[in-house]
């Protein structure tokens, strides 16, 4: 009876009440879900709308309300919205198959959960890839007027949300899959290939050959490219307060893969607020912002007939967007320089140790102080040392070479902690403090240790070098007080978001200690969270670099003894759900139409298999048709070895290459052969793939081949030679990630050239 | 493949022919830019000027731009703003000032907004700070930190216009007002710290400037230690300069920012003295 009451008043108090300005009371939004058409680039692409906006609309409550919001979907396929970094029950938080299941196509689905916390947050879709194509919005917090935490001169001041996020035209299935099968075209699009004849031009041959060395891919700091970054969903806009000369900006980055630079062209910036959590007020001159990290900061305006641009620029250095906070002309700030890719190659060569472990050298990195990246800044380390090309700067030092030489005998960790190298001050985690005493109830505590791990060549990010699928849940007890180690191992910056729970992080500020619900830790750092375990259910943990997510970096925390989500009907359903995304099989394809045959290969592969066919087919007899098929299987956690067992046709007409006798004196005709095979084959330093195979009939082979040796931007050189006496050598020509031009020479079908396209 | 660059190449000459040097949908606007001098105007031009897309000619006596461009691709403020940001002011945008300071010295030209101090990094602020209690030697510590910091930002320029008032503010020094020892070793070390100075100003090549910034800061730190302290300074070594040598110079601070190498090795070295 009571309840039907509710539901009938419920729409007619959602229109008197969204308004508002009262706390304790119920807040309402409805959130229509749609496909749509968008335009960011001159090209109409697919993404997704809600109520007709990208992003999708603020929520704005205060502390006390309790939320309602209807999430109609009228997409096509199943959506989730996660509140993140909210203090909510389990089954609110949004992630399908582990705390509900999808809401389907037509569905209108009602989250609604008490508002317990203050602070800048936002949400997002937790579907597939949906974050990438508009599903992400602000939401904040707001503190009550009488709370005795109020901070006069912050919390009063103008407020202006903004969300920062990404575009690309490709579709995010398309970019992920671009990912697995490593395709340099990303690199090419930023102009990051760091082939070997930019190496050579740069004075950097010596590097480029160690990372080879080391099985090294081009290093970079993020993996894909963006047409447009955007604040609000658009650039350029201009926010003017209409009293005083001080604004807080509420920030989110919503980002799916893209970190942000921040810097203010009126001054510095005070940061109040990290992650919806108050700090002690900080003013630095840049903040790097994590992938879905929130800051608070506030920045004032000098001269009140001036807009200052405030600008972020993507960590990678390729675009920006721009705010302009004031009134009048516009003040602009200069954009960040270009990485020098190949400082940071010298510098991940220096720090990877031939086992695909890394060496910090004894340095104890953590939360950011020490900055390896730094060598890529200009801004910091100075130009670029290049032999050719014009020098900016009119004092230039001479003999530079002289310094780099000889700085090993000086503090290694100064020369990674930009904030001495230079007057640039940029906020690191160490500097956050927070206004309160943030020590966890008494309880037992409980030490896990993770190591962050996993490679680029393949693309696969693990918690140690176990995707989600393959891990078990961690069990945790209410009332426990849980501290993570974590040590990042792997090459990529990972920001590791818990679900339900801020953490501490111990910084160094004792019982003032930051809470926080991302941290974004970087390669070699190794960084003590803690929280205090106090409400039941699947929590999500996990990489918030959407395609690292995908791929399965993350694990559930489960309590001891909880009630069962009455949301997941059929568990063993919902689980094997969750972990299709990080066992889905990607694929690719590509055929060289030669004028000497056709060269092609295509390939199914995910974290641990992979599934391939190569076929060489001829025009005629003469130049016959072969193929090969493997079934192989990834072993480590760099993934250089693969064990595979297959299957060999071939048939051909006595031939150009009259070889039938291998190295090893066993005969082999090539003329008609049916032959399954086991072997392995091993990533040697250099990238050389090293196979040894054994065929049913004894016979043995032995092949090293090298695909994809970057020459110059777009010229890829390849090779393969076996004991069978075949051999082949390509350069190819990259058009675009689907075309390129192809000439090779091959043993048994001679020269060609040819147009490869591939997928 | 063929009969497509054939087209191409057809497309082309008769675009360039119809177009030469022109644009579609074309507009034209004017702007108020400022600037001083032909190497402005030449600036100025090509910043804002792109082929296809946008042009710009801008008159010196006026400071205002025309600029042409086609309402398609492009608009009058994002050609402003390129402009700008090759370190010209206008009506919608103005320069950034590190972008503004990098303009060749016939370039700076007078900015409508109050510039803030002349060097925006704050160093020259943090200069005034220090060494409130004003000695006889305060105008020449300052100017020789002012200096010093010159050189740890490897500009030349500034260095060799720091040095000329250094070289003015010894020239100031009234022998005089200088007492016991101090005053010994201001007769033993001016005239060598004066050809220094001299030196320093009168080049822009910088691993010149900072050879003479060697032996200067040798003097200065024989003059400081002989007289009365104003504030704590830090006598600091770098091991590497002059091929292994090492160099010496006075700090403020204890930390390290290195006037021989810059940012190129700007924490090299330490302090092994402390006069107070």
């Amino acid at each position: 009876m009571k309840l039907s009451l509710i539901k009938f008043i419920l729409p007619v108090l959602l229109f008197l009440l969204a308004q508002d300005v009262f706390a304790q009371k119920t807040v309402t939004y409805h959130l229509y879900v749609r496909d749509t058409i968008v335009n960011f680039t001159g090209k109409q692409k697919h993404a997704i709308a809600v109520n007709g906006q990208i992003p999708m609309p603020t929520l704005t409550f205060t502390q006390g309300d309790t939320a309602v919001i209807y999430v109609h979907n009228e997409l096509k396929e199943s959506t989730s919205l996660h509140w993140h970094g909210v203090f909510l029950p389990n089954q609110e938080d949004g992630v399908p198959y582990l705390t509900q299941m999808p809401i389907e196509p037509g569905e209108v689905y009602t989250y609604r959960f008490p508002i317990i916390q203050h602070g800048t947050h936002w949400y997002h879709s937790h579907s597939e890839l949906q974050e990438q194509i508009g599903m992400y919005g602000s939401m904040i917090l707001k503190k009550r007027d009488n709370d005795p935490i109020f901070r006069k001169g912050i919390d009063d001041l103008p407020t202006v949300p903004l969300i920062l996020s990404e575009w690309t035209d490709y579709k995010p299935h398309n970019v992920e899959r671009m990912l697995h099968i490593a395709t340099d075209w990303f690199a090419m699009r930023k102009d990051a290939v760091q082939s070997y004849g930019e190496a050579i031009k740069a004075g950097h041959f010596k590097t480029k050959l160690g990372n080879e060395w080391k099985r090294m891919l081009a290093m970079d700091v993020s993996d894909v490219y963006y047409d447009k970054f955007l604040v609000n969903g658009n650039a350029d806009r201009i926010f003017s307060p209409k009293e005083g000369n001080r604004v807080r900006l509420r920030i989110s980055n919503a980002g799916a893969s893209t970190n942000f630079w921040l810097r203010y062209a009126g001054g510095k910036i005070t940061v109040v607020a990290n992650d919806g959590n108050d700090v002690e007020p900080v003013e630095v001159d840049r903040v790097l912002i994590a992938v879905s990290e929130t800051y608070d900061v506030v920045v004032s305006i000098p001269d009140n007939k001036i807009a200052y641009e405030f600008m972020a620029t993507s960590e990678d250095r390729i675009g920006s967007s721009s705010v302009y906070i004031g009134d009048g002309v516009r003040q602009l700030i200069s954009p960040l320089p270009r990485l020098k890719y190949f400082e940071g190659m010298k510098m991940m060569n220096d720090m990877m140790k031939m086992n695909g472990d890394l060496d910090d050298m004894g340095m104890n990195m953590s939360l950011n102080q020490m900055d390896m990246n730094v060598v890529m800044y200009p801004e910091i380390t100075g130009p670029a040392n290049k032999k050719k090309g014009k020098m900016d700067h009119a004092g230039m030092d001479g003999d530079s070479n002289r310094g780099h030489d000889m700085h090993g005998g000086h503090s290694m960790e100064d020369q990674y902690n930009s904030n001495k190298l230079s007057d640039i001050v940029t906020l690191n985690y160490a500097m956050l403090r927070s206004p309160e005493n943030t020590s966890l109830p008494e309880g037992p505590v409980r030490e896990l240790r993770f190591e962050l791990t996993g490679n680029m060549n393949r693309y696969v990010w693990s918690l140690d070098n176990q995707v989600l699928s393959e891990a078990d849940k961690i069990l945790i007890k209410k009332g426990e007080n849980v501290r993570i180690i974590m040590f990042n191992n792997s090459m990529m910056r990972h920001p590791m978001h818990l679900h339900g729970h801020d953490f501490r992080v111990l910084n160094g500020q004792g019982v003032n200690a930051p809470l926080k619900n991302i941290i974004d830790i970087m390669p070699m750092e190794t960084d003590t969270l803690e929280f205090h375990a106090n409400v039941y259910g699947d929590w999500f943990f996990h990489c918030h670099i959407l395609y690292h997510m995908m791929s399965g970096m993350g694990k559930v925390f489960t309590y001891d003894n909880q009630p069962k989500n009455p949301l997941i009907k059929k568990s063993s359903y919902a689980r094997r759900k969750l972990f299709s995304d990080d066992r889905a099989f990607h694929f690719m394809a590509e055929n060289d139409f030669a004028t000497n045959g056709n060269d092609g290969m295509f390939m199914l592969q995910n974290t641990r298999w992979s599934i391939g066919t190569e076929w060489r087919l001829g025009y005629n007899d003469m130049h016959g048709y072969e193929t090969e098929t493997h079934i192989g299987r990834y072993i480590g956690r760099m993934q250089w070895l693969m064990v595979f067992a297959g299957f060999d046709w071939r048939y051909r007409k006595e031939g150009i290459d009259s070889h039938e006798e291998n190295l090893f004196g066993q005969t082999n005709s090539k003329d008609d052969r049916a032959q399954f095979t086991l072997g392995f084959a091993y990533t040697l330093p250099m990238l050389v793939e090293f196979q040894t195979e054994v065929f049913q009939n004894g016979n043995v082979r032995i092949q090293l081949m090298r695909e994809d040796i970057p020459i110059t931007k777009r010229i890829r050189m390849g090779f393969m030679v076996n004991s069978d006496v075949e051999y082949m050598a390509e350069l190819r020509y990259i058009f675009n990630p689907y075309v390129a031009l192809r000439t090779h020479y091959d043993s048994d079908m001679g020269f060609g050239v040819g147009l490869n396209i591939g997928y | 493949m063929k009969s497509r660059s054939y087209i191409m190449t057809g497309l082309f000459l008769l675009l360039s022919i119809s177009l030469s040097a022109q644009l579609s949908n074309t507009k034209t606007e004017t702007a108020k830019v400022f600037g001083n001098c032909g190497m402005c105007e030449d600036k100025i031009e090509t910043a804002g000027t792109e082929k296809k897309v946008s042009e710009v000619s801008w008159n010196k006596d006026t400071k205002t731009a025309t600029i042409s461009y086609d309402s398609k691709q492009t608009s009058k403020d994002a050609v402003l703003k390129k402009i700008a940001l090759a370190g010209y002011d206008n009506e919608a945008y103005l320069a950034p000032d590190d972008v503004y300071q990098k303009l060749p010295a016939c370039c700076h030209y007078a900015r409508n907004k109050e510039t803030p101090a002349e060097n925006a990094s704050g160093h020259d602020h943090n200069a005034m700070a220090v060494a409130q209690d004003s000695g006889p030697l305060k105008q020449v510590t300052d100017s020789y930190f002012e200096l010093k910091d010159a050189l740890v930002q490897s500009s030349g320029e500034l260095a060799s216009k720091k040095a000329k008032s250094f070289y003015d503010a010894l020239a100031a020094i009234k022998m005089e007002s200088l007492k016991g020892e101090s005053h010994d070793a201001w007769m033993k070390v001016n005239g060598q710290l004066k050809e220094d100075a001299e030196h320093i100003s009168e080049t822009k090549d910088i691993s010149h400037q900072r050879d003479h910034f060697n032996s200067l800061s040798k003097s200065m730190y024989a003059l400081l230690k002989a007289s009365p302290a104003q504030a704590t300074i830090y006598y600091q070594h770098c091991p590497m300069f002059n091929d292994g040598k090492g160099g010496n110079w006075l700090s403020k601070e204890n930390g390290i920012k290195n006037p021989f190498y810059g940012s190129q090795m700007l924490t090299c070295g330490k302090t092994v003295e402390t006069l107070k």
